[in-house]
């Protein structure tokens, strides 16, 4: 019984205007949730948490830049998820949502290297580093971008996004690269200090405002990928019928 | 109120970059949402014979 609610959930879903409603309602819910997170994990990085006792306040750009490059990484599992079921159903609302998140990984992971980049420099004496988990960072970038442009240089939307959905999946090679670079290979980049199995290297005062932010950060990812969803399937969607009436009733 | 911090110029710089990424990825699918109603109310208003040139 259950499950046959889920599967009919799962179809509903598939249906544009039921997808449409559906980014509308939760959007800003969302949002709302984000700056929520975002406010605490933000008063307690920058007012409540002591300094570092080696890297004074430095340390406390981790707190925006740990959570970016796990949502970068988070962004990438959760686009090929999507990718395998848009490609193996052929469900158009999943191809558009895969698309949609690509930019917002995109701007995690450039934050990621960005903020890396400006505590690199007072820490390391470096901006950057040609080490494991930085190139392979990078190359997540890349990645990001080159899915955006394959997407964008099709006429056709559905053709340039299943064509996007496998390199999409070719791509997820360098998620694990990423994770292991640092066990890997010998990196200035240091070692997983957060743990989820273990016992963690970080002082335990410290993690209030990461875990704040880390949530926050997957509130806004959830929030601006279905905003971009939903302008991907008005745009697609333009000479619908259910389009027409959306427009009628919003005049 | 604003916290004095060492390294202040590398804390404040990627919390900025932090807020304006944010803020854009707020604002940039509003804006585009915005052009694509206006696009297709356009449109609409042609099909029906009820546009009114803003440039006439």
């Amino acid at each position: 019984m259950i499950f046959h609610r889920l599967k009919v959930g799962f179809h509903r879903l598939g249906s544009p205007p039921t997808f449409h409603k559906l980014c509308r309602v939760l959007s800003p819910w969302l949002w709302a949730g984000f700056l929520l997170c975002a406010a605490i994990g933000l008063y307690y990085a920058l007012y409540v948490v002591p300094p570092d006792y080696q890297q004074g306040d430095s340390y406390r750009i981790l707190f925006i830049h740990v959570p970016a490059a796990w949502q970068a990484m988070a962004s990438y599992v959760i686009m090929a998820i999507l990718a395998a079921i848009a490609l193996i159903w052929r469900i158009r609302t999943v191809e558009i949502m895969t698309m949609a998140a690509a930019p917002v990984g995109a701007a995690f992971t450039a934050l990621c290297l960005a903020t890396g980049s400006l505590w690199g420099k007072p820490m390391w004496g470096t901006w950057w580093a040609w080490d494991a988990r930085l190139t392979s960072m990078l190359v997540l970038l890349f990645i990001y971008l080159g899915i955006m442009g394959l997407y964008a240089a099709f006429e056709d939307r559905r053709k340039g996004a299943r064509v996007a959905c496998i390199l999409v999946l070719v791509g997820l090679v360098n998620i694990p690269l990423i994770h292991f670079s640092v066990e890997w290979w010998t990196t200035l980049h240091q070692g997983a200090t957060i743990r989820l199995l273990g016992e963690s290297r970080m002082h335990p005062s410290m993690l209030p405002p990461l875990i704040w932010m880390t949530i926050g950060v997957k509130l806004m990812f959830g929030a601006a990928m279905l905003d971009r969803a939903r302008n991907d399937l008005l745009e697609q969607d333009r000479r619908k019928n259910w389009i027409r009436q959306l427009i009628g009733e919003s005049a | 109120m604003i916290p004095e911090l060492d390294y202040a110029f590398y804390v404040w710089t990627s919390y900025g970059l932090f807020a304006v990424i944010m803020v854009w990825q707020f604002i940039q699918p509003r804006l585009r949402r915005r052009r694509i109603l206006a696009e297709l109310r356009e449109e609409l208003a042609l099909q029906s014979g009820n546009y009114d040139d803003p440039n006439a």
